[in-house]
């Protein structure tokens, strides 16, 4: 929704990748730790006032504020004195400063290659300043779309900003229903009253057999995996986390039970992303293999585990009853964990499960957003490094690419990374997700986005597309 | 007793409820702030919420903190939107009151109909007929039903929306659901009410002196069968204004159900608390009414 009414100084488009927004360029300076954003000429917010950079610093000053209880500004932390403005040790950001009327310059703590990446995260979405003190109520932005009307679980109203710098939208209104029940929306869609749906996983045999036609699909920048606990037990060895990987049998389970919606991981960066590797060899199935690498690590009659998952998924329920009966055959007897997702991802952050099903989501479309969180020892725990792998070699090249600049060295580095990640098996490596959406025929100018602020609903019109 | 001293007598319940609702989350396994911040949240910050929100303080301390606010009338403000939890109850109430009212003319009028009707010839065809309708509704799944509908008269046919709330095509089908085991229910205990009644003696009387059935059976057999009707009714009411999880969350309508199953998802635990001493506030008020009721359909029960 923030996408819809917000800009932010940079942002993504379908495909995921990185677009001018707020800002209509930027310059990186002083070997990539300064980066100056040039604000679009002419941009208001919605009730007619003008962007300035004040704007962008207060909003960050917003977000960093220790009153703010969001939790998430994370995104901004690189900037220097982030963390201590935050931390409500500093009354000001020092890195952050307006430059005249319409430039805005942020220093960074280290050189970061993807901070304009992080700047087009919905949480740096630039709001008016002062900001106006009913905000969430009505919000006021500078996005394609303005606020409308919202009843709460029920539907969200807008309607179409004629002054948006990138051009009107095509569409007067747009309505986004709030519907809980997947089935319910698939009748809504059926019935002719939604434009756009999310094919509810369940139902994608059927609706792959009656309306082909209405489906679009695209691989999802997202991650299905199971974290090993590197500490744990027997799931110390490396020997033993290949074996697991070797004992699954991985395109079995997606297409018996994951109903063939995803492509199998070769790794954790998905496919879709620079620095994904589709050709690596996988693990493959061989329970021989797996039961020999278990002997040579001392476990020759196997041993005991448990595998955390959250019981609101009915999808991942199924695939973690495969995964136990597959791993019993050689030898691993798996022990299945259910509880509710907030206590799962609390023993998975401290570390007390020993292998956890999980399902990984990009926030901004960078095989940085599948290395840093996930491997960097740096993130254990609550940063998102559920498995507690810790590898200097990985640690430094992680860090290395974060500050290379040039592109190509960049995705060199991911794709050398990801491999030797790969080979230490810190996860059972399961699958990227493919997304399912289905349209109206009526509506064009729609993409399926990669990633979920990846969509504007600018060029969108419902009726026979012009010529 | 009298209905002030009645009325007094929820207090207690009140407080028992406010203490096991607030025991019950606590004691649950899980991590509020965690749900609160999300997925990539630092431990700097979560600790920083956590002291903010109270929770390193001791059980009775944050006891009496909340009970405190709730004395106030602050529910508090819900962990996921920072909105006061008092205001979206209000807000999502009447939606709820709504739909409730809905299934509520819908059950008495069909049920007591059907109930009325099977009982003036039992062993008919139309009390067979009425019997086999009240046992599927009681039987099937309201799941099921709500679905079968939806499929029936939005996507098949196209009469009505399959969801939403707006006007009166938005309530028929929910209404509908949430309805119909009151209406099945009814329908039984109208008709063996009503068949016991028509058995005594004061309605061979009535017949004796040459009333018309119809005044036998609605003035004299079902004024004094509705005692039971009215329980059930009551009880009912009880249910539906406390909003149905299931009907709410399938037809997309923005009552307390959702509301309630919305917050348990998100661990939202002030919201979970607000909703429960909420619901049951107007538990309590709805049997005090059904009880006030009694006396007016019943002289004999007199509060005195």
């Amino acid at each position: 929704m923030v996408t819809l009414l917000f800009d932010g100084l940079t942002q993504f488009d379908p495909d995921g990748r990185l677009a001018p927004a707020l800002a209509d360029r930027w310059t990186v300076e002083r070997n990539g730790l300064r980066y100056v954003f040039h604000l679009r000429p002419n941009v208001r917010f919605h009730d007619g006032t003008p962007l300035r950079p004040e704007a962008v610093r207060q909003t960050f000053l917003r977000v960093l504020s220790p009153s703010t209880k969001g939790g998430r500004a994370w995104p901004l932390y690189p900037i220097v004195g982030a963390e201590d403005y935050a931390a409500g040790r500093a009354s000001d950001v020092r890195g952050m400063q307006p430059l005249g009327d319409s430039a805005v310059a942020f220093d960074l703590t280290e050189p970061l290659a993807i901070f304009a990446k992080f700047l087009a995260m919905p949480v740096a979405s630039i709001v008016a300043a002062p900001p106006p003190s009913d905000t969430p109520e009505h919000p006021v932005g500078t996005g394609p779309w303005r606020f409308v009307a919202w009843r709460h679980d029920d539907y969200l109203l807008f309607s179409k900003n004629p002054a948006y710098w990138g051009g009107a939208p095509a569409a007067d209104t747009l309505g986004v229903r709030i519907l809980p029940e997947p089935l319910t929306r698939a009748a809504e869609f059926e019935a002719g009253r939604l434009s756009v749906l999310e094919v509810p996983f369940g139902e994608t045999a059927r609706w792959r057999e009656r309306h082909p036609e209405l489906l679009v699909e695209k691989p999802a920048l997202r991650v299905v995996y199971v974290a090993l606990n590197n500490r744990r037990g027997p799931l110390k060895d490396a020997r033993v986390r290949r074996a697991i990987n070797y004992g699954v049998n991985v395109p079995e389970i997606l297409a018996t039970v994951y109903g063939r919606r995803g492509i199998a991981a070769r790794g954790a960066i998905p496919p879709g992303l620079p620095g994904s590797d589709t050709t690596r060899t996988r693990y493959g199935y061989d329970p021989e293999e797996a039961e020999r690498l278990l002997a040579e690590a001392g476990y020759r009659h196997g041993f005991d585990a448990q595998l955390w998952r959250a019981g609101s998924n009915v999808e991942l329920s199924r695939v973690a009853q495969a995964i136990q009966a597959q791993l019993e055959r050689v030898g691993v007897r798996v022990e299945l964990v259910e509880r509710d997702a907030s206590s799962q991802r609390e023993a998975a952050r401290k570390g007390q499960a020993d292998m956890v099903l999980l399902d990984w989501w990009a926030d901004y479309p960078d095989a940085d957003n599948f290395l840093y969180p996930l491997f960097y020892s740096g993130s254990f725990g609550p940063g998102g490094n559920y498995a507690f792998y810790s590898d200097p070699v990985t640690d430094s090249l992680i860090l290395l690419a974060r500050r290379t600049a040039d592109e190509a060295t960049r995705i060199a580095l991911y794709r050398q990374i990801d491999e030797r990640v790969y080979r230490a098996a810190p996860w059972l490596y399961l699958w990227f997700p493919t997304d399912l959406w289905a349209r109206r025929p009526d509506l064009s100018g729609w993409d399926m986005p990669v990633i979920f602020n990846g969509q504007r609903w600018t060029t969108v019109r419902r009726g026979a597309p012009t010529p | 007793m009298r209905p002030v001293e009645r009325l007094l007598m929820t207090a207690p319940t009140l407080f028992g409820v406010l203490i096991a609702a607030f025991l019950l989350l606590n004691v649950a396994p899980g991590d509020p702030v965690m749900a609160m911040v999300g997925e990539r949240a630092d431990s700097a910050t979560i600790a920083r919420l956590r002291a903010e929100l109270h929770l390193d303080d001791p059980l009775p301390a944050q006891f009496g903190h909340y009970v405190w606010g709730v004395l106030r009338g602050d529910l508090g403000r819900s962990y996921i939107t920072q909105r006061p939890i008092a205001r979206d109850l209000a807000e999502r109430f009447p939606k709820t009151v709504e739909l409730a009212l809905a299934a509520m003319t819908l059950a008495a009028g069909c049920g007591i109909t059907l109930g009325l009707v099977s009982a003036v010839r039992p062993g008919g065809a139309v009390d067979r007929l009425a019997m086999l309708v009240s046992y599927i509704g009681v039987s099937f799944p309201v799941y099921w039903v709500a679905l079968l509908l939806i499929l029936v008269f939005a996507v098949a046919l196209r009469w009505l929306p399959p969801s939403g709330s707006g006007g009166l095509a938005y309530l028929l089908m929910p209404a509908l659901t949430l309805g119909m085991r009151s209406i099945a229910f009814l329908a039984r205990m109208t008709r063996s009410a009503m068949l016991e009644v028509l058995a005594s003696d004061f309605i061979r009387t009535a017949r004796a002196k040459g009333l018309a059935e119809r005044v036998v059976v609605l003035r004299h057999g079902f004024r004094n069968a509705l005692i039971p009707v009215i329980t059930v009714l009551g009880l009912d009411t009880g249910n539906y204004l406390t909003g149905s999880i299931l009907t709410e969350t399938i037809f997309g309508w923005p009552g307390l159900g959702r509301y309630v199953l919305a917050a348990i998802e998100k661990r939202d635990l002030p919201a979970i608390q607000g909703s429960i001493l909420f619901m049951s506030l107007v538990f309590v008020v709805v049997n005090f009414v059904t009880d006030l009721l009694y006396a007016q359909a019943d002289p004999r029960i007199a509060y005195d």
